[in-house]
């Protein structure tokens, strides 16, 4: 699943791209393949992206969580074939391995099959071919998980097996009787083919059959010899071992023609295995955060209701939090005010993970949505500026990275401005900020600039939402507790965003917020001191 | 003293209770394939078919490192193994039990039943964690699992219960005074008494470093130290007997020394092999085999 031209590598991880990559990422090699193509649908695409959220979403409904694990289990567990699938097609001769793989591989597809039955939106993984293939190779199956190139593959593969075996017992027994005899007149065991004799333990000659390899002055190293009836056994042996392996290596021939003849229908089954795999991932994505399928439109907007940032939802959940849904609507460019903490980035997020979800033609996390497949979705300002820095100041990366999102102008663009130019002048800041949103509006770039600056609504002459904000001013905890002082906090914010008219809205809490956060109560009243 | 010296050391390791055995060795070519040779002989002669692997490469025709001539293990049918699926013979063909994502030198490991006796190479996992894993699953196919080991693979010990024989040689050093106190120092390693838990103690989380171990010293440390199991323990030689000595090192896992195995015939040099096993058993006091003259030292 990559990028493409959608996200930078800042905007990326801003959204939490790999967070929604490493979600959806498949559990087999088939599906690592097809999932390494995956990249986003660009404008005039709207109606396969649609499309392929609908389907995710058909099978998200269609099966329950079970059915979606096991199908998981059965692609994690399955062997990667395509190896063994190219090298029959290329001509190779398959080895048992290979076998046991493609074995694997049928078997997976048929199971999957059955779990995916009547589930339309799944690729058909049983085909003709894998059922065939299959049916070659059931007589080769040893036990739960293996594969014997069976005698019943071949009607001489079990008679030359059995005079193979019957010549090896013949020179084990010649080979036997002379070191059993070595083994005698020694009065000792004889292990192996070199042994040592002490020269001490020796009452006159070695025994017969016995060869001296080295002398030494206290022992001999020896090894017993071949003798002709040794030797011939072996010959009948070695002769009978040739047969067996060219009988069986006429099974495995034999077995690689019929992948050979299929070897286009099976790369097919393959790569729909592969496909059923993505799919799977991504209705497990679906089911688990209640995505909907979004109305792919054609015209530049976001709009939603309901919508979820998810991987912050999960960080909320554990710690015992939830999270508070937005809906927003997007058809220009826009700005968003409201209190620090009040979840402004968090929408910017929101808008960003949304908009990346459709642009995979994922459902997307929320109630209700109408999306534009962007051509790019740049993040601009706070959760940007963590790359190394080098010569340039925070506020000129700043500038460097929007530089470049304008000359690329990819269109239809949508921007994320969290909190730009907060590192320079209000002033020369505000003025900064609305010629850029000038300039997108000019552009025909969809965005919301989040921002602590007043009047730059008003100034740039763009929609304005707000953050409700606080309730009231919150009781400071008894302790300093920061996780209860986060809750308090949550409690007493109200998260909902509303289009405003009124510039008032744009307001901070900051300083009730800093008091909320245990700073001392005397910077606090002098700070409301100031304020007066 | 005469014995069947494979069924001599299979015996110490059954006694243990242990359903593997590892053979390392303190170098190359002091003998461990011989003795893997000799146990696994004894144990189809038990009844047992075992299992068998090895940590890397080893029971190849030619060794790799120095292209010298390796004794080969010719298993018989109903052996199982865990081996690399290159090097797996592809005739007289096995009966291929299980696939494996563990990857090896010759590539991914294959888990085989032997069907047809034949000579075959065992190139194992290299990590300790793939060597846990290729034992469990041979233990799936067999009662019994019998491990080729290697000189530098001490690690791959590391969270097992296996019997452990330690092999050494004539080829590993230059006289026999050192193979004695190299074999001395392996073993002194591989025995750390287990923390019994009654005494102060200094706990150390992974492996125990010459440096700190040198710091320890320096500050007469007197408590235990006590390391997960004695693979933690970073020292070799001479210097392994020195900190040993001086330090109360102990271990939270043993490792159970069944038997040392001597090969007195190198490849450049030889020793006498009575006088080279009994200074071995003395030195080591683990029961002491030759697996060439059969015998067991005084």
């Amino acid at each position: 699943m990559k990028t493409g031209g959608l996200l930078d590598d800042l905007s990326a991880r801003a959204l939490e791209f790999r967070w929604l990559r490493e979600t959806l990422t498949p559990a087999s090699a088939y599906g690592d393949r097809v999932f390494e193509r995956c990249v986003p649908f660009v404008r005039g695409e709207e109606g396969q992206a649609a499309a392929r959220a609908r389907r995710i979403a058909a099978i998200a409904s269609a099966l329950n969580r079970e059915t979606l694990d096991a199908m998981r289990e059965i692609f994690r567990n399955v062997p990667d074939a395509a190896s063994a699938i190219a090298r029959a097609s290329m001509g190779d001769v398959l080895s048992d391995a290979n076998l046991l793989e493609l074995q694997r591989f049928f078997d997976a597809c048929i199971r999957f099959n059955t779990l995916a039955y009547g589930v339309d939106a799944l690729p058909e993984t049983a085909t003709e071919a894998i059922v065939e293939c299959s049916r070659r190779l059931e007589l080769g199956r040893a036990g739960k998980f293996g594969f014997y190139l069976a005698d019943g593959f071949d009607s001489t593969l079990g008679g030359a097996r059995a005079a193979l075996a019957q010549a090896q017992a013949e020179y084990d027994a010649v080979r036997g009787r002379t070191t059993a005899e070595v083994a005698r007149q020694l009065g000792r065991e004889v292990e192996g083919n070199e042994f040592v004799v002490m020269r001490s333990d020796l009452n006159g000659a070695l025994p017969a059959g016995v060869r001296v390899v080295r002398e030494a002055p206290t022992y001999l190293l020896c090894e017993i010899e071949e003798t002709d009836s040794t030797l011939a056994a072996l010959e009948r042996r070695d002769a009978l071992a040739t047969a067996a392996a060219g009988a069986e290596q006429t099974v495995r021939g034999a077995l690689t023609d019929a992948v050979r003849s299929q070897a286009a229908a099976l790369n097919a089954a393959a790569e729909a295995f592969g496909d059923a795999d993505v799919l799977v991932a991504a209705a497990r994505f679906a089911q688990t955060n209640d995505c909907t399928v979004a109305h792919i439109v054609p015209n530049a907007t976001l709009r939603f209701s309901d919508g979820c940032f998810i991987p912050l939802a999960l960080e909320l959940e554990k710690e015992g939090r939830r999270f508070t849904k937005i809906s927003i609507a997007i058809d220009d460019v826009a700005v968003l005010t409201g209190p620090n903490m009040g979840g402004k980035s968090v929408c910017l997020r929101t808008c960003g993970f949304i908009a990346v979800c459709a642009a995979f033609g994922l459902p997307v996390p929320a109630s209700d949505a109408t999306v534009a497949l962007f051509s790019e979705i740049a993040w601009l300002g706070v959760g940007a500026e963590d790359e190394p820095g080098g010569l340039l100041s925070s506020f000129a990366r700043e500038v460097v990275r929007l530089r470049d999102v304008l000359e690329r102008d990819r269109r239809p663009l949508f921007v994320l401005l969290d909190e730009f130019a907060r590192t320079t002048t209000p002033r020369e800041g505000k003025a900064l900020l609305v010629a850029v949103l000038k300039r997108l509006q000019s552009m025909g770039a969809r965005g919301l600039s989040a921002t602590h600056l007043a009047g730059v609504a008003a100034s740039a002459g763009v929609r304005h939402f707000a953050v409700r904000g606080l309730r009231g001013i919150p009781e400071r905890p008894a302790t300093s507790d920061l996780h209860q002082a986060l809750e308090t906090l949550a409690a007493s914010m109200d998260y909902t965003i509303e289009e405003v008219t009124d510039e008032s809205a744009t307001r901070s809490d900051a300083i009730a917020l800093a008091a909320l956060l245990g700073l001392d109560t005397q910077v606090v009243a002098d700070a409301y001191d100031a304020m007066e | 003293m005469h014995v069947d010296v494979g069924d001599s050391i299979l015996r110490l390791a059954l006694a243990t209770g242990a359903r593997s055995l590892v053979v390392v060795g303190t170098g190359k070519n002091v003998g461990k394939t011989v003795a893997m040779r000799a146990i696994y002989r004894a144990a189809l002669a038990q009844g047992i078919a075992p299992g068998l692997t090895s940590i890397g490469r080893d029971g190849e025709a030619i060794d790799v490192g120095d292209s010298q001539t390796k004794p080969r293990l010719f298993l018989r049918a109903g052996t199982s193994l865990a081996t690399a699926r290159d090097v797996l013979p592809a005739t007289p063909a096995s009966e291929i039990l299980e696939l494996s994502r563990l990857q090896t030198a010759a590539g991914s490991l294959v888990y085989a039943r032997v069907r047809s006796d034949a000579y075959y190479e065992l190139v194992g996992p290299p990590t300790a964690s793939g060597l846990r894993e290729s034992i469990d699953t041979l233990l799936h196919h067999t009662n019994y699992a019998i491990v080729d080991g290697a000189i530098d693979r001490i690690a791959a010990l590391a969270g097992g219960s296996d019997a452990v024989v330690v092999s050494c040689g004539a080829s590993a050093s230059s006289t026999m005074e050192e193979a004695v106190a190299d074999v001395r120092a392996l073993v002194a390693r591989l025995c750390v008494p287990r923390f019994d838990g009654t005494e102060p103690a200094i706990h150390i989380e992974g492996a125990l470093t010459p440096s700190r171990i040198a710091e320890l010293i320096r500050e007469r440390e007197e408590r235990a130290i006590v390391v997960r199991d004695p693979t933690q323990i970073a020292l070799t030689g001479r210097a392994a007997l020195h900190a040993l000595e001086r330090l109360r090192i102990r271990c939270e896992r043993e490792i159970r020394v069944v038997a040392v195995t001597v090969a007195s015939i190198g490849r450049d040099r030889t020793f006498e092999p009575r006088l080279f096993a009994h200074a071995v058993a003395e030195a080591t006091g683990v029961p002491t085999f030759d697996v060439y003259a059969s015998e067991r030292a005084a």
